[in-house]
């Protein structure tokens, strides 16, 4: 390593080492000279002498200066500077050349800087290696199971069954004994309750995510404050003093700094907390899917759950049954996940076995899997993996296609630099130093290329960020150029570089120097001898158009899918509304005030000039999900039947048609007798062809512990039937639903989402919204502020990214596509010049000339098309869960792809036949 | 031809390097001195050729084994005097070792016990 180092720096200063060359020998030179004259020569005659023993002065410096280790730098030096000098000479071909291979290389380097973030990157925590997050899996997501109740996401796994992270407390204090394995166990729960607590500090109320930990979940994660303390084991116990742990970020935001947020008394949900300490910087919780501001002792949940009808109650610790809690550990030193694996799991079979009532749940129990915790929780994994495998898959064909396409151009020009490789091979040049002068070319190429994909990669991560956060402003998601990103992105270009080179240069060497240099300087060969030329061009070519017909397909599928997602019916009218979300609840309101109070405020809310109608409910329609035992008068409940709570003139504002009867109106209040309006499929499925109009609904509280209905809570009269409208998503069925006023008892009004239908841009009356609210209470803050339609595109928004991409890549591929067609076709016919010429002084007609070329083209083409349309029919299948409303193998999108690729190739190939028949037969037979 | 060394023996491939480093032990010189050096020192048996010598020296210095500096000769002149580094040394000490144990075999061969001396 050293003399590799000496060279270098001799290299750098290898003016002065010639020099210094030269004079020591002529120092050498003199010296031999003088001894010659002390033999007695003459001084002509000593010089000559010591001149002749010195034999070639030019060879002896050559042969000196090889030693000095540097002739390969210097012919890389070499190389380069020809490379350079050969670019600049073909400029178009380098800019077309250069910017395909850049979009390439960008385009995945953007995509994998996502990756990198969302699947491989792990928690900022000490060790995160040992850490693993516990999971269960049942087999049957249906019938009876020992989960009565849960609080949390399930997945349904891709095959069959479903697994989950969450587990009864009692579970939590099983791993919390097995020290053997874990060198610490912790908990925690993103509780729906804290998800928007509402937090207040100097007189100024803001909604701030919460999360709620058990005592050993900083010290588990190996995390240190940034400012005061974490939360310890003290802390988290019934009765202990009500203490908050802010992160770094909303420290900052809210009050200015870290130091400055410490022993602020705070107000969570209208109960004072201390703020005793804040997070680092760099952490973010472990889900990297929602960062929290606030953390929270678990056992505050019994705290904050108090004022809330469905809040958490302490009991809820000792139920093993219900499912809630996160677990963590961290794995002693030297247990691997398999021999945690095998000694947790039976203990939890034994216990959660004897939480089992019945044969069913027995046959049905949860299996625990220890799963690794480096990463966090998989909530983002789960959902992008995919998306991003495929988004990968495209851009990796995209810079294969632009790799095949500059190795073509290479192809078309080496058969231009015949003549200058027969000279070189002809004059004594190595094949394999013209192989690698070429390949020094090729990879200077890609990687000036990669620089300017690096950049495109900026501008790409910069743009997939806006796409996929399309303006929700608490994304979390930072993918950004690292050095594991710049790393692949260096790798790729000399990958590339190498791939797309290769071929072209040996087979540029591979020419028969005397009939290369006999040619004429034009450079067309007297026949096609070269055939191997042509066939490999074509295979590009083929593959070229192959690719670009897969791209199309995905393009015209998600395309397709988009379309089928925008025009889904919706059942009300998108456009001009806005919406927004309070809780008075959390600012302290209690009943029945607080039903007066969002009455209140509806009816300030619609006296805003340019609002025509406001109405109120507990949840929007897209996120709607409410289902209590509920049922007509006299039949048992039905569990598909979901209701939502809804203020006055709801569908009028919302704009959903009333079939028959009315809308809630103001003279549904507390005390008149209770009322409610289904849609079609509530009618439907409850009444059947009976007229529901006046008959009565009960509505029951749900009794825990048998999972029936308990207690009555209302008796409703049905008084009006409303059009099917979409509830709780825009691609699930619409199921029954019963839309009651939400002053009128069970349950009563926790948050609400305010809908105003305006006149004009609903973001125009946002101002107006903020501040009417804050003087109906200061106390109360607005949050969740969207369009309705800026809501329903965020539902689909990982399809609406995917159709933008896939037409953007698409068009990209059938551009550099078509410029790879056009160089193709141009040389073959400048080849054939004379052949044309030819042909045409024997009479051949122009239309005929257009049509042998495209001919060929389009042979080409059908070829590629017949390849591409087996794989794509063959590929498309894995793209099929992200798909809405049409097959993977949907004809339209095919039949589109082949129509849209033939009239790009057509295009590509007509004009090199245009110029073809533009021929000037007695020019390219005086051409010969 | 104006001389013709009265009997010249072929250098081994590689003894070349083997011959300066000795030459150096002795003390830094310049190339002319070293030549001149395993000339005389070989009882004019051994030529050693410019043509190889400073590539030899130079290979030797991109090695390590010797470093070179410019310095002011007897005669006053500025000449690349070459010393014997650390690394030289050692790799000295190594090539003698094994010349030694070569020329030994060689003359096993050439001088069996049991024949009869010259």
């Amino acid at each position: 390593m050293r003399s590799f180092f000496r060279r270098l720096h001799w290299f750098v200063q290898r003016r002065r080492k010639e020099s210094e060359l030269r004079e020591e020998l002529q120092f050498h030179l003199d010296e031999e000279a003088e001894q010659h004259r002390a033999e007695g020569l003459t001084e002509d005659q000593a010089r000559w002498a010591a001149r002749r023993e010195l034999g070639n002065l030019t060879l002896l410096q050559e042969d000196t200066r090889a030693m000095w280790g540097w002739t390969i730098f210097e012919q890389v030096g070499q190389d380069l500077r020809y490379a350079f000098r050969t670019m600049a000479a073909n400029r178009l071909f380098t800019l077309l050349a250069m910017t395909s291979l850049a979009l390439g290389i960008g385009a995945n380097t953007a995509i994998y800087s996502f990756m990198d973030a969302i699947l491989l990157r792990s928690l900022p925590v000490s060790d995160p290696e040992s850490l693993v997050v516990l999971n269960w899996y049942a087999k049957a997501t249906e019938g009876d199971s020992v989960m009565k109740a849960m609080s949390g996401t399930t997945y349904h796994e891709p095959n069959s069954g479903v697994s989950a992270g969450i587990f009864p407390f009692p579970a939590f204090e099983l791993f919390q004994r097995n020290d053997a394995v874990f060198s610490i166990v912790f908990a925690h729960y993103p509780s729906w309750q804290m998800r928007r607590l509402n937090l207040s500090a100097k007189g100024q109320a803001d909604v701030a995510a919460g999360w709620s930990v058990s005592g050993d979940y900083f010290r588990g994660l190996g995390v240190a404050p940034a400012a005061g303390r974490l939360i310890i084991p003290d802390d988290d116990r019934p009765g202990a003093p009500a203490v908050a742990v802010v992160s770094y970020g909303f420290s900052q935001k809210r009050f200015g700094g870290a130091a400055n947020a410490l022993g602020q008394p705070i107000l969570i949900d209208n109960l004072p907390f201390t703020l005793i300490g804040v997070t680092p910087p760099e952490f973010f919780g472990v889900d990297p899917a929602s960062p929290p501001d606030v953390y929270l002792p678990m056992h505050t949940n019994e705290l904050l759950g108090a004022s809330n009808q469905f809040g958490f109650r302490a009991e809820d610790y000792l139920a093993r049954n219900y499912y809630w809690v996160h677990v963590m550990g961290r794995l002693r030193p030297g247990v691997t996940l398999a021999q945690a694996q095998a000694a947790l799991a039976p203990a939890f079979q034994q216990w959660v076995a004897s939480t089992a009532t019945n044969d069913q749940e027995r046959a049905n129990l949860p299996q625990l899997v220890v799963k690794k915790g480096a990463g966090g929780l998989d909530s983002l994994r789960r959902r992008y993996s995919k998306p991003l495998y495929v988004l990968l898959t495209l851009v990796g064909l995209i810079l294969a296609l632009a790799c095949a396409n500059v190795a073509n151009l290479l192809l078309v020009r080496a058969a231009a630099r015949r003549r200058e490789m027969a000279l070189r091979l002809s004059v004594g040049a190595g094949r394999f130093r013209i192989v690698r002068q070429l390949l020094t070319e090729s990879v200077l190429l890609a990687s000036l290329s990669g620089a300017l994909g690096l950049l495109f990669a900026l501008w790409g991560i910069r743009f997939l960020t806006l796409l996929l956060a399309n303006g929700r402003a608490n994304f979390t998601l930072h993918a950004d150029l690292n050095w594991h990103v710049l790393g692949a992105a260096i790798a790729l270009s000399f990958l590339t570089g190498i791939l797309f080179g290769l071929a072209p240069a040996l087979q540029s060497t591979r020419v028969d120097v005397i009939l290369a240099l006999k040619e004429s300087p034009a450079g067309q060969p007297a026949a096609r001898h070269n055939f191997r030329h042509i066939s490999l061009s074509q295979i590009l070519v083929m593959s070229q158009i192959a690719i670009s017909l897969l791209l199309l397909v995905a393009a015209g599928l998600f395309v397709r899918t988009l379309a089928n997602l925008e025009s889904v019916e919706l059942g009300f009218n998108r456009e001009n509304v806005l919406l927004f979300q309070v809780d008075a609840r959390k600012a302290g309101h209690k009943d029945p005030e607080i039903a007066a109070f969002y009455g209140d405020l509806r009816k300030r809310l619609s006296a805003i000039p340019g609002v025509r109608d406001a109405s109120l409910s507990e949840d929007s329609l897209i996120e709607a999900g409410t289902g209590l035992p509920l049922g007509p008068a006299g039949a048992p409940p039905n569990p598909a039947n979901r209701i939502l709570n809804v203020g006055p003139a709801f569908f009028r504002t919302m704009e959903i048609p009333i079939l028959a009867g009315r809308d809630i109106e103001e003279r549904d209040r507390p005390g008149s007798p209770a009322v409610a309006v289904i849609n079609e499929a509530f009618a439907k499925a409850n009444f059947g062809n009976r007229n529901p109009l006046g008959q009565h609904l009960i509505l029951r509280e749900p009794d825990l512990q048998t999972g029936e209905g308990g207690r009555l809570a209302r008796d409703m009269e049905i008084v009006g039937v409303c059009r099917n409208a979409r509830y709780g998503g825009l691609t699930r069925d619409i199921p029954p639903v019963a839309y009651l006023a939400y002053n009128q008892g069970y349950p009563r009004p926790d948050q609400m989402v305010y809908a105003l239908r305006t006149a004009g841009d609903p973001l125009l009356y946002v101002n107006s919204v903020r501040e009417i609210v804050h003087q109906a209470d200061a106390r109360v803050p607005v949050s969740e502020v969207r369009t309705q339609a800026a809501e329903i595109d965020q539902t689909i928004n990982q399809e609406i990214t995917f159709a933008e991409l896939c037409s953007g890549f698409a068009i990209l591929t059938l551009v550099i596509a078509c410029v790879g067609l056009y160089g193709t076709v141009s040389y073959n016919v400048a080849r054939r010049t004379a052949e044309i010429g030819i042909r045409m002084a024997l009479g051949a007609q122009r239309g005929r000339v257009v049509r042998m070329v495209l001919s060929e083209v389009l042979g080409l083409a059908a070829v590629g098309l017949a390849i591409g349309m087996a794989a794509a029919l063959g590929t498309s299948k894995f793209v099929e869960s992200l798909l809405y409303g049409i097959k993977s193998n949907d004809p339209l999108a095919l039949l589109a792809a082949v129509a849209i690729l033939f009239a790009a190739v057509t295009l590509g190939g007509y004009a090199p036949a245009r110029k073809a028949s533009r021929i000037d037969p007695m020019a390219a037979l005086r051409h010969e | 031809m104006l001389r013709e060394p009265p009997s010249r023996v072929e250098l081994l491939q590689g003894t070349l390097d083997l011959l300066i480093l000795r030459t150096l032990l002795a003390g830094p010189t310049h190339g002319h001195a070293i030549a001149k050096h395993i000339q005389r020192t070989s009882e004019e048996l051994l030529q050693v050729e410019t043509g190889s010598l400073y590539p030899a020296l130079h290979r030797l210095e991109a090695k390590g084994w010797i470093a070179a500096s410019w310095k002011l000769s007897d005669k006053g002149k500025r000449a690349r005097y070459y010393r014997l580094t650390r690394l030289g040394r050692k790799q000295l000490a190594s090539e003698q070792s094994k010349w030694r144990a070569f020329s030994r075999a060689v003359g096993l061969i050439l001088n069996p016990v049991d024949q009869e001396g010259p």
